[in-house]
């Protein structure tokens, strides 16, 4: 199976659309399908093999971006397959839209990472900007489906109006975290910020302690027992996924049940609460 | 054939397919794991009146089960997958979700998928939540005691019912003896079950009967005291007591692996332990398409 380093020409100056630079591509196409594609630099249209230099390396079915770079936005937008690595940070919209393969960014990640991701699986070494898992721009959905895990810390809205997957946290995330939920999982290491969960018509936010503000929507369900949380627990231990702040064992948590000023039934479960 | 003084008669088994499913069942402890099992497999001894045959296929320890608590692997055979889904649905429902501290998982992961907790789900009048974990989904449907786990679908595989092993001794305590001994024997062999009364039928019966409506009467042809008053009968001199081992499974292999493990048990106790033969229900090979041939099972 073949695999190619793409290395940043200029990883200063314009943004680069990076649709397009995708490991199914080079599957099917090979190099000098890749090396022939168009990308949309600032205002010009520009060769791949003019922005980037190509070289055959790195692992086997693997397509890597040395060194990565804030301006290389739209990293695996739409991806299906295969496996594409960051070595470095890039800009936003990483893995938008995806669908299948994994995404690799060995730094941070700008606004709009998983935005619209329905499948696949993202991990991102560092920090994640703003919007993390929410819709795309006109969506009325965010994340449907896949795995995202941030080793760092996330912005505001993370996994808004999320349908279905998993968003794992390992640090702090900003304000409105889990905002307008339909369903699904987000897992905050180490505290959220205000507002989270508002409006949320379903699904789970896991915390390590109850966020200082919480929407007034939201009752409290007091202690139990959340046999869910062990098979969670031991499925996001596995893929590295379940913060190393959280307990290790147990399944009793403490539940806050919401928005209910929406009609939602959505919870907040507070896992360091024992 | 005989085996240690017991004689195999060269016959054969006859069975059906079946469609069966796997559940894996867990508690606070093995008690009410036991609990649950018990009423959930009860009233499951022959699909002729019951819908379904069930049993435990074999408890399992803490670290088998997918939420570390003590569980139970339970087999359950019917007709077919609509029937199995419906009695999967109201035994999980009525003897399962109703035990303190119980959860519900799919024990198979390939094959036709059966709804579990998506038939169960409304229970929880609209506050059950729906959570993936991994490629499993689940639900969670809140009850008095906490909350009722249950996986979202299990999968139904084609099985195998009937499989049987007749047992014919000098007396009732003799023949007693060698069907637990049986019994014993193939509750070791995966993906079989014995789903009559301690895994023992006494009450064999033959297809049809004098009265208008009969689907099954009593197996005179194996009833000692009507020897000399029926037609046909397959009772020899010598036997006062005749138990059957009804078994499905999985497949055809778990199936002739359990009559051969029941078979060397009371074969192990030999005439000596007043065992005097070993023979099969069939039907003469017209009904069911498996036919398990005592000797080549014991081959």
């Amino acid at each position: 199976m073949s695999s190619l380093v793409l290395t940043t020409r200029d990883p200063s100056g314009p943004p680069i659309d990076m649709t397009g630079v995708l490991p199914e591509r080079l599957f099917e196409g090979g190099r000098e399908a890749l090396a022939g594609l168009m990308l949309v630099r600032g205002r010009g249209r520009h060769r791949l093999d003019t922005l980037f230099k190509l070289e055959d390396g790195g692992p086997p079915g693997t397509l890597v971006l040395h060194p990565g770079s804030a301006v290389l936005d739209g990293v695996g937008t739409g991806m299906t397959a295969g496996e594409l690595r960051v070595e470095g940070e890039c800009g936003a919209y990483a893995g938008s839209a995806m669908r299948g393969g994994t995404l690799t960014v060995s730094g941070n990640c700008g606004a709009f990472a998983a935005a619209g991701m329905a499948g696949g699986n993202l991990r991102v070494a560092g920090d994640a900007g703003d919007f993390l898992g929410a819709p795309l721009a006109g969506g009325t959905r965010g994340m449907s489906g896949g795995s995202v895990v941030v080793a760092g810390n996330a912005g505001d809205r993370v996994g808004e109006r999320m349908r279905r997957g998993l968003i794992a946290v390992h640090g702090r995330v900003g304000s409105l975290c889990g905002a307008r939920m339909i369903a699904g999982t987000i897992v905050v290491g180490a505290g959220c910020g205000p507002d989270a969960g508002q409006a949320m018509r379903r699904g789970s936010i896991l915390l390590p302690q109850a966020p200082a503000s919480v929407p007034s929507g939201f009752v409290d369900g007091g202690m139990n027992d959340w046999l869910f949380l062990d098979l969670m627990r031991k499925e996001l231990i596995d893929g590295g996924a379940w913060p190393s702040g959280f307990p290790t064992g147990g399944t009793r948590a403490r539940r806050l049940i919401g928005d209910r000023s929406t009609g939602g039934i959505g919870e907040m479960l507070i896992v360091s609460e024992v | 054939m005989r085996l240690n003084g017991v004689h195999i008669e060269d016959t054969f088994a006859e069975a059906f397919p079946m469609l069966g499913t796997r559940l894996v069942i867990t508690a606070d402890t093995p008690a009410w794991v036991q609990a649950a099992v018990v009423s959930m497999t009860g009233f499951a001894t022959s699909v002729i009146a019951c819908g379904c045959e069930a049993a435990m296929e074999r408890p399992l320890p803490p670290e088998e089960t997918p939420d570390s608590r003590p569980g139970a692997a339970v087999l359950l055979f019917a007709m077919s997958k609509a029937e199995l889904a419906k009695q999967v649905a109201r035994r999980v429902g009525q003897c399962v979700m109703t035990c303190p501290g119980t959860a519900c998982y799919a024990g198979l992961r390939e094959g036709a998928p059966i709804p579990l907790g998506n038939a169960l789900r409304y229970f929880g009048d609209g506050w059950q939540i729906a959570k993936r974990v991994g490629s499993r989904r689940y639900w969670r449907i809140p009850v008095m005691d906490g909350e009722f786990l249950c996986e979202a679908a299990t999968a139904a595989v084609d099985g195998v019912g009937g499989g049987n092993v007749i047992i014919l001794a000098a007396d009732r305590r003799a023949g007693l003896a060698a069907a637990q001994a049986a019994v014993l024997a193939i509750r070791d062999v995966p993906g079989a079950i014995l789903p009559f009364p301690g895994g023992v039928v006494r009450s064999g019966s033959k297809i049809g009967g004098k009265y208008k409506g009969m689907i099954a009467s009593t197996n005179t042809a194996f009833c000692p005291t009507l020897r000399a008053a029926v037609p046909v009968s397959l009772v020899p001199e010598g036997v006062e007591s005749i138990l059957e081992l009804v078994i499905d499974g999985v497949s055809e292999a778990a199936v002739a692996a359990a009559m051969r493990a029941g078979i060397a048990a009371v074969a192990e106790l030999g005439a000596a332990g007043g065992v005097v033969s070993v023979t099969a229900g069939n039907y003469g090979g017209k009904l069911g398409r498996y036919q398990f041939h005592l000797h080549e099972v014991m081959a």
